[in-house]
């Protein structure tokens, strides 16, 4: 198995595997930092608590995040054609990447653990801001955000890996069956919300569900992308 | 031994029949050309052998084996595609890297040296380059693999006339230092003529001819004169091509024993038929011909 | 530069052949390899090794093994006698058919040819 080839496929470029995810990061955090001093300065200690709150739900993590999101579907739709045409096996290739996808979920991970260390550890640096101590990357234990982190970042590559694979497979009628699913999906729990008390109950207790129970919906996400690309990628052919 | 053996291979999309019962047998360490209009099958039955996409029907065995997600027979083989598509963020540098992992002959120094005299500038995005640098990647790539078996298709689109005459040179002397077997498939059929030692003629799909291009020198003759004689000396036999000028005419004619010397005791000029023109003719007789005639003149030429 | 008249090989053995009978490759002395042939052609080795093959079985050269290829003695010789045999066929026949389409009587031809000759 030429393994090594393929983790080199999608690492070769370094700068664009692993140095523009953290300059864009660190831009966004340097950002927040001049926000959180600029309200500090301004506003006093009232405004530094809230926006210490507030700031739970500050997405600017995910421009750490979002390229990742996009990593799944270039994987696919760009690495994939070029490793066959190098004569790699679309075995070979699919445990090369998926090996890819768990790294870089692991070193992701990891950054933004490190991240929420220092940042508990320093008070939102110094200036009360929440940059990796977020919502979206777990405001709990260290650890959960470890695990959070890794498992989302890992699903959202599997997911977008197996979607690309089947838009491949089956072009533009596969991406109409899955917007009007999940758009069936959605207009299915609106309906259910607006129309049946029960149904609300039920999807507040769903909503409401402890870490560990988020974890596993995460992970069967992960499961599902996993089992869905790696059947489509065996018969999968160069266009 | 053959390097490629193919029994019956298909591949149909949907209601297109891309490749519809090929049976070919390239022999190992000789340069094939591999020919036929647009559409005609060249790409299909290459991505077919290096499993790039799967045969609807048919056998192949590609030094000795299946190719088919076969790492041992995919790691001697390279297939320079006109349309390979490369990552957004790539440079050349990135691709020859990758390269240089995936085949196990690849050698570093001779690539190095095609990069230069190529003059493709490694270190810029491949989304920025030229056609013709664009295609000297893949040059690169298909000479300094080494690989057993190099499958070029129309491997020089956007290269000028000196830098495909380097390409030659190059493929000819590394050929003769480093036997392999070369599939190459272009439309620059006059170019390439004297590199090869085989031809296949793909058509519609189909193998319209199949032979060494040391027999297919006697295969067509044009004869010339007055029309008369021209007429006269066809004596109802098909033509490949027929034109006409006042009292003179011109005939191509896929030739059987004698024909030459026939030709010219009946006072007519006889011309040989290039490979280009023999092409020419041959896919024209076919496109035009009705469906059961059209293989005629083909199968004259294949069995010589 | 090969007559394309001629199946390629044929042309390339020819094209050597040429080289013997005017002294670019001596009796004795080495001539190209296939390689340095196909090369220098642009055509495929095998076409040339065939070409070369077609003196080797004329013994217009001989083959020393790991060194190379070597111009026959005698060659130059033999060769010219072959030629010359062909020489009515391939230069004389077709002369005459063009005089007679254009009413040259043998003996304006002649005289033709005396006064090309000591030009």
């Amino acid at each position: 198995m030429r393994i090594r080839n393929v983790v080199q496929l999608h690492t070769v470029n370094r700068l664009q595997a692993f140095g523009w995810p953290l300059v864009i990061m660190s831009l966004s955090l340097t950002i927040t930092l001049i926000i959180g001093a600029l309200v500090v300065g301004v506003g006093g200690a009232d405004a530094r608590t809230g926006m210490n709150t507030g700031m739970q739900w500050n997405g600017a993590i995910f421009a750490l995040l979002g390229p990742l999101i996009g990593f799944g579907f270039i994987a696919m739709g760009q690495y994939f054609p070029l490793a066959l045409g190098l004569g790699l096996t679309r075995r070979e290739f699919a445990a090369g990447t998926a090996l890819v996808f768990v790294g870089n979920a692991a070193f992701y991970a990891a950054v933004v653990t490190i991240g929420k260390v220092v940042e508990v550890a320093t008070g939102g640096f110094g200036l009360g801001v929440r940059f990796f101590d977020t919502f979206y990357t777990g405001i709990g234990a260290w650890w959960q955000t470890l695990v959070q982190t890794f498992l989302l970042i890992l699903a959202v590559m599997l997911v977008g890996a197996a979607i690309t694979t089947a838009f491949h497979r089956w072009g533009q009628s596969f991406l109409w069956v899955f917007w009007i699913g999940l758009a069936a999906v959605v207009l299915a729990v609106v309906a259910g919300a607006l129309l049946s008390d029960a149904f609300r109950a039920a999807a507040m207790d769903v909503l409401g569900m402890a870490w560990g129970g988020w974890m596993v919906v995460i992970a069967g996400f992960a499961a599902l992308g996993a089992a869905v690309w790696l059947t489509l990628v065996r018969r999968a052919q160069a266009r | 031994m053959s390097a490629i053996v193919t029994t019956d291979l298909a591949k149909h999309y949907d209601d297109v029949r891309a490749l519809d019962g090929v049976s070919v047998t390239l022999a190992e360490h000789r340069i094939h050309g591999l020919l036929g209009r647009n559409g005609a099958g060249k790409t299909t039955l290459m991505q077919l052998l290096t499993g790039q996409v799967f045969a609807t029907a048919g056998e192949m065995r590609v030094l000795g084996q299946s190719p088919v997600e076969n790492a041992e027979v995919l790691s001697q083989t390279a297939f320079i595609q006109e349309s390979q598509r490369y990552p957004d963020t790539f440079r050349a540098v990135d691709v020859l890297r990758i390269a240089a992992g995936a085949y196990p002959h690849w050698d570093q120094a001779y690539a190095d040296t095609l990069v230069a005299q190529f003059q493709l500038p490694e270190r810029r995005m491949i989304k920025k380059l030229s056609r013709g640098q664009f295609s000297a990647i893949g040059i690169v790539i298909g000479l300094a693999s080494r690989a057993p078996i190099t499958f070029f298709d129309e491997p020089y689109l956007g290269l000028d006339a000196v830098a495909r005459r380097m390409f030659y040179d190059r493929l000819l002397a590394d050929f003769s230092e480093h036997p392999r077997t070369v599939v190459l498939s272009t439309h620059h059929i006059d170019e390439v003529a004297n590199l090869l030692e085989h031809v296949v003629i793909l058509d519609q799909g189909r193998v319209l001819l199949d032979a060494d291009t040391d027999e297919l020198h006697d295969a067509a003759i044009t004869v010339s004169g007055r029309a008369a004689d021209v007429d006269a000396f066809l004596a109802g036999r098909e033509a490949l091509d027929r034109t006409r000028l006042g009292g003179l005419a011109t005939a191509t004619l896929t030739t059987r024993d004698g024909d030459e010397r026939a030709a010219r005791e009946a006072g007519l000029d006889v011309a040989p038929v290039s490979l280009q023109e023999l092409f020419v003719h041959l896919t024209t007789a076919s496109a035009t011909a009705p469906a059961t005639a059209g293989a005629d003149p083909a199968t004259d030429v294949a069995t010589v | 530069m090969l007559d394309d008249s001629k199946p390629l090989f044929v042309a390339v053995a020819e094209q050597i052949e040429d080289g013997i009978l005017d002294g670019t490759y001596a009796e004795d002395g080495p001539v190209p390899s296939t390689n340095e042939l196909a090369a220098f052609l642009r055509i495929n080795p095998a076409t040339a090794g065939k070409g070369l093959g077609l003196l080797v079985d004329a013994e217009v050269l001989i083959k020393r093994r790991g060194i190379g290829m070597f111009v026959a003695p005698g060659a130059r010789e033999a060769l010219r006698q072959r030629r010359r045999l062909a020489f009515e066929d391939q230069y004389i026949a077709p002369l005459l058919r063009e005089a007679e389409q254009l009413g040259i009587s043998p003996d304006d031809l002649a005289r033709m040819i005396t006064k090309e000759f000591a030009r």
